[in-house]
Order: structure tokens, then C-alpha cells, then sequence
């Protein structure tokens, strides 16, 4: 397959996984189905499309809510970082030296500690009402911006920096067309969406290990409210048929299947924005 | 010379961030330990884990019992046990953990400097790389589990578990793919330089030429592989129930326990230290190398 039409196909399956979440997040009852336990653990044949938990209720709610619970702060999340991966390709451009110093001076010390030593901490002192996924998303979206504008930056710079610039300006090009178009758009896109959707992936993964390990200690999580479940809680739901035999091996191959949506859709956003 | 003064700060600054955290929240800290509501002595905890004198008095004295390994007892996790009787079993667990995790890692990156791992392999390693440790933790402790049994965490099972964590943290969230094209990128990057198309020309061993002038970089990339292996130890080592400084940190945090918190939080910002003092020192040594290297004027005269 050529570069041109791998990028394409990426980002047809880029788009649908978004659909599919959007359509998932969009639709998310606020509260989880009356349990009928006549239903219990069934399959997905019994009660499509997923089959149900231990009381009956369809895993289908699990993954609606579980996407509602990931969506907006990893999408926030992931801009962000792509904005300040534009920034500091930006900054390289109009004053290398200063700025490279800079972003690697900030690098050095948010990069300083283990960003999960960070994000429990945040977790930890947040106010139980303030308790939710947005914060958090966006502690480790100031803790992965270092990097994204460190490696735009040096980006920027392989590209010459402030001379391209200059050059540019010397055929007669506008700003916007210069900064707009040849350096975000066609060269920092690749890194800054690479950048951007690695964080939303994170993000969503953070979610999720941190809700399976409160969950798992019968605890309530950090990332969303009690009345909420997320994709952790079909993890939960399916390990133990993994290692007893109780019938809910569809709730984690469903857990998984999610968690590997999250992965092809960063995959192929990166794939998708590649340059030419 | 940052670098050292990171090194020397962050064991200070991370407890004393805590402790400003720990008074910023709303309530006062017993309170929310013991709310008087529910739990009767409220001030007679207060008085008993130093928090009624304010959060310099709290941070100086716990800082005092720190430097003499007194770091209080647990608040909540396992109330009324020594701190340090918890951390004298997590901090060996975590860095033979941590250790083991690193030779994966180390491996892949000495193929890489060397050019023995084909590029072709890249996209399997990237893919692996994608799963989150969370998933490959819960398989690890699936197959421990089915092997030794659910309560098995002494003998060889807790060997297999600490062996089956390293793997874990070695493969997921693309800590071995970014190993080893980290690594490569360093060695290609530095490979185009004239210096080394001479050396070769002169019968020299790449690597031999290369390798002082990527040290720093390299040391770089370890601290950061580090940093990223401890970050993941939280959940490797929760899921796997391996008695580390990464459970002991999550089991304070889901529990609120701000003695076990403030404790193994510094025990991370004293490993990331270490990092940064390992990693200035690499610097120093190269900067050294670079000084006893003959000057350009005396390589033309000869």
C-alpha cells in the first residue's frame, strides 16, 4: 500500500472509531439499568449486542458510560498538548536559541518526577466534589507538554528555524500563510497529532487503571462519580473468568475491544497526519 | 550544576508540597482524617499525629523524624504501623523490580546502538507497545494466580510475580519500542557526523567513536525510561499485589492515608534524585573526556 493511500485508510478507521465513540458517549444513559436477575450473565446472543452483568444489567450501559467518562477530558487533554506542541514549534521558529533553552528548562523540571506520583497526588487533595477526570487529564497534559513542544521545536529547527522563516518572508509569503500553512500544517502536523492523540490515549488509559484499581478494593474512583461506571468496571467484571470459573468473559472481551479502539484510533491519527 | 541543585531540592520539595496540600484542602487535615461527626477524637488525633500546630510545625517535625528514619505511622492503610517498617519491604521490591525491568530495556537498546535489530521489527514492538500495563498486569496476575494460587506472595510465587511485573512494565505502554528507537535515532543522528565516516575509514569501531559523544543524550533517555518505569510501577505493582513503594503510594492515596503518602511520595522523589545525579554525573565525565581529548591546533601540528 502507498504512503497516500495508508494515510487515507488510517483515517477512515481514525473517523469510524470516532463515530462509534461519539455515538457511545452521546447515547450514555445517566443511570445504569434496573438489574433484572433473571438475566444475569447473559451472553451476548441472549441480550444483544454485549450481554449483561451479574445483575442483569446490558454491558452496552457499561460501555456508553465508560466512553462519557473518557471523551471530553481525553479530547481536551489531547488539544492541549497539540497546542503547546504548536507553541513550541512556533517559538523555535521566531527565536531559536532563547526558546529551545526554555522549553527544555521546563522539560527538566515538569519531567522531573513520575508523572503518576503527580496525578495521585493532584488525585489525592482534590475535594470529593471536585473529583472527576478533567483535572487529572489535564495535570498529565501539562506534565506531557514539555515533550510534545521539545520535540516540535526540534522539528522546527531541523526545518531552519527562524532562516525558513526569513526566506519565506523573502519570497513574499504572509505570516499566516508561513506559520499558518508550511510550518503547522505541513510540518509540525505529523508530531503535534502524533503528540495529541498519544495523550488522549494515556489519558483514557489512565482512567481506567486507576477506576479498576479502586474498583478492585471496593473503593470509589477518583474519575468519575459513584453513580457512573466505567470501561475499569468490565475489566472487573471479566477477570475473575480468567482465573474462577464464573461465566463473564464477554464483559472483558468487551473491556478489551474498547481499550483497543482507543489504541487504533490514536494508531491511525498518527498514521493519518504523516507527511508526504 | 541544575541538575545537582534539582537533585538536592526535590526530597525537600515534594513533602513540603503535600503538607501545603494537605492544609489547602478544605477542613482541617484531622478532620477529614476523623470527621468529628462520625469519629469522636478528632482532637486527640490531631495532637497524636502532629497536626494541630499548623503545617510548619507538621512539615519541620515529620522532616526532623525523616532524616532519622522516622517517618510517623500509617494513618489509615495499615493504622498505627511504622512507615518505615512498610518501606523497608517496598523500596528493595520496587528497585528489583525496577532493575529487572531495566534489562529488557537495556538489551533492546544495546541491539539498537549496534544496528542488530531490523527496522522491520519496529511496527510489532510499537504494537505491543500500545497495550496498557494495566491489560498485561491483570494477564500476569491471571497465570500467578492460576499457577500458585490467589494468596500466594511468598517463595518462588513472589519471585514469579516480581519477574512477571518487570516484564510487564518492559513491554507496555511502549516502554521496549521506545527503548529501542530511541536509541537507534541517538546512533543514526550521531552516525552521519565526518568524524565517524573518518573513523572507520581508519579501521575504528563505530560505537567506540560515537559512544562518548551520545553519553549524555543516553543517560538522558535512561532517566527518563526510569521515570516511565516507576510511573508504571504504581499499577504493575497494585494489580500484581507486590509489596512495592508504587502500591504502597496508590493504597495511601485510595485510602487517604497522608503518612504513607508523604512518605513513599518522597521515597519517588528521592529515586528521581538519584536519576538526576546519575545522569549529571554522566555529564561531568563526558565533559571531562571531551577536556583530556587532544585540541584541534595540536591534531594539525601533528
Amino acid at each position: 500500500m502507498s504512503g497516500r493511500s495508508a494515510r487515507w485508510v488510517a483515517l477512515g478507521i481514525a473517523l469510524v472509531a470516532i463515530l462509534l465513540l461519539a455515538g457511545l458517549a452521546l447515547t450514555a444513559p445517566e443511570h445504569l439499568a434496573v438489574p433484572v436477575m433473571d438475566r444475569a450473565y447473559a451472553g451476548p446472543l441472549d441480550l444483544f449486542p454485549f450481554g449483561a452483568d451479574a445483575r442483569g444489567r446490558p454491558l452496552l450501559e457499561y460501555a456508553q458510560q465508560g466512553t462519557r467518562v473518557i471523551a471530553l477530558p481525553a479530547l481536551v487533554a489531547g488539544l492541549m498538548v497539540m497546542a503547546f506542541g504548536v507553541a513550541g514549534g512556533l517559538l523555535a521558529c521566531v527565536a531559536s536559541g532563547t526558546a529551545n533553552t526554555l522549553i527544555q528548562a521546563l522539560g527538566e523540571v515538569v519531567g522531573a518526577l513520575p508523572r503518576m506520583l503527580v496525578v495521585l497526588v493532584v488525585a489525592l487533595v482534590l475535594p470529593k466534589d471536585a473529583r472527576g477526570l478533567m483535572p487529572l487529564a489535564l495535570v498529565w497534559a501539562v506534565l506531557a507538554a514539555p515533550g510534545a513542544m521539545d520535540e516540535a521545536a526540534s522539528v522546527a529547527q531541523r526545518l531552519g528555524g527562524a532562516r525558513f522563516v526569513e526566506a519565506l518572508r523573502a519570497h513574499g509569503y504572509s505570516g499566516s500563510r508561513i506559520f499558518g500553512w508550511h510550518v503547522v500544517a505541513l510540518n509540525l502536523r505529523p508530531v503535534v497529532v502524533r503528540q495529541g492523540a498519544e495523550v488522549m490515549m494515556q489519558v483514557v488509559f489512565l482512567e481506567i487503571a486507576l477506576s479498576y484499581l479502586a474498583v478492585a478494593e471496593e473503593q470509589p474512583s477518583f474519575t468519575h462519580a459513584d453513580s457512573l461506571v466505567s470501561w475499569a468496571d468490565l475489566l472487573n467484571l471479566g477477570y475473575p473468568a480468567l482465573v474462577l470459573d464464573v461465566p463473564t468473559l464477554h464483559a472483558l472481551v468487551l473491556g478489551l475491544c474498547l481499550i483497543g479502539t482507543i489504541a487504533v484510533l490514536a494508531l491511525s491519527l498518527g498514521v493519518a497526519a504523516r507527511a508526504r | 550544576m541544575v541538575r545537582l541543585v534539582a537533585a538536592l531540592a526535590l526530597p525537600l520539595l515534594v513533602p513540603a508540597i503535600i503538607t501545603a496540600l494537605i492544609w489547602a484542602l478544605p477542613g482541617d487535615p484531622a478532620s477529614i482524617i476523623c470527621p468529628p461527626e462520625s469519629c469522636g477524637g478528632t482532637a486527640v488525633l490531631a495532637a497524636r499525629w502532629n497536626l494541630d500546630a499548623g503545617p510548619m510545625a507538621f512539615f519541620w517535625g515529620w522532616l526532623s523524624g525523616a532524616i532519622h528514619g522516622d517517618f510517623g505511622n500509617s494513618w489509615r492503610l495499615q493504622q498505627g504501623v511504622p512507615v518505615a517498617e512498610l518501606l523497608q519491604t517496598a523500596v528493595p521490591n520496587s528497585l528489583v523490580l525496577i532493575a529487572l525491568a531495566l534489562v529488557p530495556l537495556s538489551l533492546g537498546s544495546a541491539l539498537a546502538a549496534n544496528g542488530w535489530l531490523p527496522r522491520k521489527a519496529d511496527p510489532v514492538l510499537q504494537v505491543v507497545g500500545l497495550v496498557p500495563a494495566l491489560v498485561l498486569s491483570l494477564v500476569a496476575a491471571a497465570g500467578v494466580e492460576l499457577t500458585y494460587g490467589a494468596a500466594s506472595f511468598a517463595g518462588q510465587a513472589s519471585w514469579v510475580r516480581l519477574l512477571a511485573g518487570a516484564l510487564v512494565l518492559g513491554l507496555a505502554d511502549g516502554a521496549l519500542s521506545g527503548a529501542i528507537t530511541g536509541t537507534r535515532a541517538v546512533f543514526l543522528t550521531e552516525n552521519q557526523q565526518r568524524y565517524v565516516g573518518i573513523a572507520v575509514l581508519r579501521g575504528e569501531r563505530r560505537l567506540t567513536n560515537t559512544l562518548p559523544n551520545v553519553a549524555s543524550a543516553l543517560a538522558g533517555q535512561l532517566r527518563a525510561r526510569v521515570l516511565h518505569l516507576l510511573s508504571g510501577a504504581v499499577v504493575v505493582e497494585a494489580v500484581l499485589r507486590i509489596d512495592g513503594i508504587g502500591d504502597l503510594l496508590w493504597g495511601g492515596t485510595l485510602l487517604q492515608d497522608f503518612g504513607v503518602v508523604l512518605a513513599a511520595a518522597s521515597g519517588f522523589a528521592m529515586l528521581s534524585s538519584l536519576l538526576l545525579v546519575t545522569q549529571a554525573l554522566v555529564e561531568i565525565a563526558v565533559a571531562w573526556h571531551v577536556r583530556r581529548a587532544p585540541a584541534v591546533g595540536r591534531l594539525e601540528r601533528a
